[in-house]
């Protein structure tokens, strides 16, 4: 028996109609019927595409969050971020052994998945600002210089940028120029992205004063 | 660029850059496949999350001899999707309580046939350029191997052996990367 040759079950993969001949061989081989179907569906699912080179990068808050999820479990404990100071030294340590000691290079575990930069509203002295980053575990760290004092307080807001009127209060700064606020969990933190920094009068009203001070978009 | 071989030596040998170079090469086709199961960014990106820490973890289970690191990760990925999708629908069935109508399954939407999709596209997007190039004109642009000639200027009979060729090492791949990590079973075809 003369079987059909690559080229045309390829063709004919291919939707290139059936010649009578081809039809009467395929009737009777169930070889050249298989390959011809398996040509087939190959050609459907690269006709179904898509373009994997179209694909945009997954984004990089994926990875950190892969990254804890791999570390070993003694270093994901070890939280030093009360201080402002101790990370930069705790840097520089591993650099200085890294490649020696594999746990420390591991150290700082608090991963940050998303950061923001604040910057002064017009109404506010140019050289006010901050910093805000957001740690894996839900925890927000507030770093801000040169607020204008205020008779009432500085309260931390993440609002939704595309409604306005959408924010949630997530505690405030004190006295002091840094914080660690936590984020109540479930926070849809790729909606509520626009940190905003207000000034509150002692007035018991939980409304935003609609005084805001600084503002920055977290990005991961 | 380091091979599938390669890599699976680095991450056997616990090189968490190896992991960083698979996410890099593969991170997007994972997170569009749970997200072509799941509907939905979030848990797209929770599964994919989840399909790296499975990798990881499982690492030494990774055999490049049988199929692809593609493969292999969606095949991990298709998993936790369905988990997740099934968790959802029995939470779904909790809530409802009244009859929760399941949709019919549209047949191009399986799961498997995503994966073997994506499969299939990334050996489209690994062979020679002109192989590649012949292919895309035939599936996309549905011309024939004559019109595919003259648009690329090839002889009919390059044309031809590149189409040939290109299917045969696409099919190849989806037996393959079919029968090491999905449902299907091993089927014996014709070498092409």
């Amino acid at each position: 028996m003369q079987h059909l040759d690559l080229d045309r079950l390829v063709l004919l993969a291919l939707s290139e109609p059936q010649e009578p001949a081809d039809a009467d061989h395929l009737a009777e081989c169930a070889g050249c019927r298989h390959d011809l179907e398996s040509l087939r569906h190959v050609a459907e699912l690269g006709a179904e595409g898509p373009d994997l080179g179209s694909l945009p990068a997954p984004p990089e808050r994926i990875w950190q969050r892969i990254e804890a999820g791999i570390a070993p479990a003694e270093t994901r404990v070890v939280r030093p971020r009360r201080s402002r100071w101790l990370l930069p030294a705790l840097a520089a340590a591993v650099l200085a052994v890294a490649g020696t000691v594999v746990v420390l290079q591991r150290a700082p575990a608090e991963t940050v998945t998303a950061r923001a930069t604040l910057t002064p509203l017009a109404t506010v002295p140019a050289d006010a600002g901050g910093t805000v980053r957001v740690l894996s575990d839900g925890e927000m760290l507030v770093d801000v210089r040169n607020l204008p004092l205020t008779t009432g307080f500085h309260e931390v807001w993440l609002i939704d940028p595309d409604h306005p009127t959408k924010m949630i209060a997530i505690g405030n700064l004190a006295a002091r120029p840094d914080a660690t606020l936590p984020v109540p969990p479930g926070v849809d933190m790729n909606r509520y992205r626009l940190v905003d920094i207000s000034d509150e009068p002692h007035d018991g009203d939980a409304a935003h004063s609609g005084h805001s001070l600084l503002r920055g978009t977290l990005t991961s | 660029m380091d091979s599938d071989e390669e890599l699976a030596e680095r991450l056997r040998d616990g090189d968490e850059k190896a992991l960083r170079v698979a996410y890099d090469r593969h991170g997007a086709t994972v997170l569009y496949l749970a997200q072509r199961l799941l509907g939905n960014r979030a848990d797209a990106e929770d599964v994919t999350q989840l399909t790296f820490v499975a990798a990881w973890t499982g690492r030494d289970g990774f055999d490049p001899q049988r199929g692809t690191m593609l493969g292999w990760l969606l095949g991990i990925a298709k998993r936790k999707a369905v988990d997740r999708l099934r968790s959802a629908e029995r939470y779904k069935r909790v809530a409802e309580t009244v009859s929760a109508q399941v949709p019919a399954e549209d047949e191009t939407e399986r799961p498997d046939r995503i994966v073997d999709r994506l499969v299939v596209a990334d050996e489209l997007s690994r062979l020679p350029a002109d192989q590649r190039r012949t292919l895309e004109l035939a599936f996309f642009d549905d011309l024939t191997h004559p019109q595919i000639a003259e648009v690329t200027g090839l002889p009919l009979g390059t044309v031809k052996s590149h189409i040939r060729r290109g299917m045969a090492s696409l099919r190849r791949r989806w037996e393959v990367d079919g029968a090491a990590f999905g449902s299907r079973s091993t089927r014996a075809s014709r070498a092409l």
